[in-house]
């Protein structure tokens, strides 16, 4: 059974069809990288299977159950677990700069238990801390865990944000562009993370710019380009022996900024 | 000697009417000026519209007419007062400050990034979970300069419920003119004016501290 499974994925806003029906499916702790010039769809994409664009049309089947499909016309609800079944770490971060790291990994899971709580399945604040305090060790910050965001460097800033992802175990974690917002010392970190994650069986998907990094960690890799997936296969095939014409032009674009860098 | 003592505790027990009004409106303002933020973000078009406008009004026309409207109004239309001076004092200055609070609050509202409701989304958090639990506190710290000076203003204001018969400060104090000639009490009010705001300019400045530990 696929892990994730997207259907003739559409979304339009207003006049201009920026998803105009994407495929995708994915095997259980595969990774997926998802390259493209800017203004293509890439973050619009990663917004709908989060749930913060809804999609016009399409179906997103996660673990063979579908989580949401939409019906052109129709308003479609999102469950929480839906929800939950993503996770996203965005190009900004976006801490909740009020609260120390280990309460930024551990406020949403607290909300959640005690909503649950009526259930009697909750997790108790000792177990949330311990997850947080595990997660926290994985992404290397141990020594910062009462520190504040405003305190941490942007490289640590965006493993917090990893880490805080993780702590609500989605089945697929999505990446938009993690590394943008940071110098170009500091990127090194987040790519050492992300691939130690890749190690540990985590299916991702990552829409980035890191050409060298996409061809390492990938199992795949999809060229979207004006709402649609123009190219997609191993990094092989899609970075090293491209057939359309735009990948190629794309390419050697990106080639040439990394020269010049 | 006697007398100033005596004049003191007196205008002392006339600033504790002038206390009432500040702390009612407070507590009745802080909560209705948030719900009326609402009103005015309200997707709604209707409910948006009729908040503005009714913001507008009330901003737009003097807190002294409110008072007089509020209190003579139902009298002159229905023939029956309808509040008393204190009811009606406490009415209008927790409408007309809650909406001043409404466009503070709704400027720190605004200028929150949409990032942070997001990242509450995506990590399965409610939309009344991420504004209570991340956005309000970082729209407090941003609003704490602008709150501060209406909050100071309040404690002036509260002088203009003498003229709907609420005796505060200074109607004790101006007593002492009919009665005795004496005009020093008048001036001397100022000091109650001045010893309060100081406390309260204190206490932004110690909750301005207080939430410097993070940036927003
Ligand atoms: N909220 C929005 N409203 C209107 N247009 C949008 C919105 N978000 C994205 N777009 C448009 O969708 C297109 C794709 O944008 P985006 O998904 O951000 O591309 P990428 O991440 O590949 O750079 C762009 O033309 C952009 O202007
Ligand atoms: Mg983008």
């Amino acid at each position: 059974m696929k892990m994730l499974e997207v259907k003739n994925l559409r979304k339009r806003f207003g006049d201009n069809e920026v998803l105009k029906g994407i495929e995708l499916s994915l095997d259980k702790g595969e990774v997926l990288a998802i390259i493209g010039a800017s203004g293509g769809g890439k973050t619009t994409l990663l917004r709908c299977l989060n749930f913060l664009e809804r999609a016009d049309e399409g179906e997103i089947i996660v673990n063979g159950k579908s989580v949401y499909h939409a019906v052109p016309g129709e308003k479609t609800e999102v469950t929480p677990e839906a929800q939950l079944s993503f996770g996203l770490v965005f190009q900004q971060f976006n801490l909740f700069p009020q609260y120390s790291v280990i309460e930024n990994l551990m406020l949403a899971p607290t909300l959640r238990a005690k909503r649950q709580r009526s259930e009697g399945t909750a997790e108790t604040h000792e177990e949330i801390r311990e997850r947080a305090e595990q997660l926290l060790k994985t992404v290397g910050l141990t020594d910062k865990v009462n520190a504040y965001p405003c305190q941490l460097s942007g490289g640590q800033q965006q493993r917090v944000a990893i880490a805080r992802a993780l702590m609500l175990s989605p089945d697929i974690l999505c990446f938009d562009e993690p590394t943008s917002a940071l110098d170009p010392e500091l990127t090194g970190e987040v790519l050492k993370v992300i691939r130690g994650l890749r190690d540990s069986d985590r299916t991702m998907i990552i829409v980035t710019h890191e050409m060298e990094f996409a061809k390492n960690v990938a199992d795949k890799v999809i060229f979207v380009a004006d709402g649609i997936i123009e190219e997609e296969g191993t990094p092989e095939d899609v970075l090293v022996n491209p057939k359309s014409e735009k990948i190629k032009a794309f390419l050697s674009i990106i080639n040439k900024e990394e020269l010049e860098d | 000697m006697e007398q100033f003592l005596a004049i003191s505790l007196d205008l002392l027990v006339g600033f504790g009417e002038t206390l009432k009004i500040f702390f009612v409106t407070l507590a009745i303002a802080l909560p209705l000026g948030l719900l009326i933020s609402f009103g005015s973000m309200a997707k709604w078009k209707p409910l948006s519209a009729l908040t503005r406008a009714a913001v507008w009004v009330v901003r737009g026309t003097p807190l002294m007419l409110q008072l007089i409207v509020v209190y003579y109004g139902p009298g002159l239309i229905f023939g029956q007062m309808l509040f008393d001076s204190h009811s009606a004092v406490y009415i209008t200055f927790s409408i007309n400050y809650a909406c001043y609070f409404s466009e503070i609050y709704r400027g720190g509202i605004q200028s929150i990034s949409g990032g942070q409701y997001e990242a509450g989304q995506v990590l399965g958090m409610t939309r009344s979970e991420t504004f209570f639990k991340v956005v309000l506190l970082q729209v407090v710290k941003r609003i704490i300069a602008p709150m501060s000076n209406e909050i100071i203003t309040l404690v002036k204001d509260t002088s203009l419920a003498r003229i709907i018969t609420y005796y505060e400060l200074i109607y004790f104090a101006q007593r002492y003119i009919k009665d005795g000639g004496l005009l020093w009490p008048l001036f001397y009010t100022a000091v109650y004016y001045l010893v309060f705001t100081a406390i309260l300019t204190l206490l932004f400045r110690w909750l301005e501290k207080k939430l410097d530990y993070f940036k927003a």
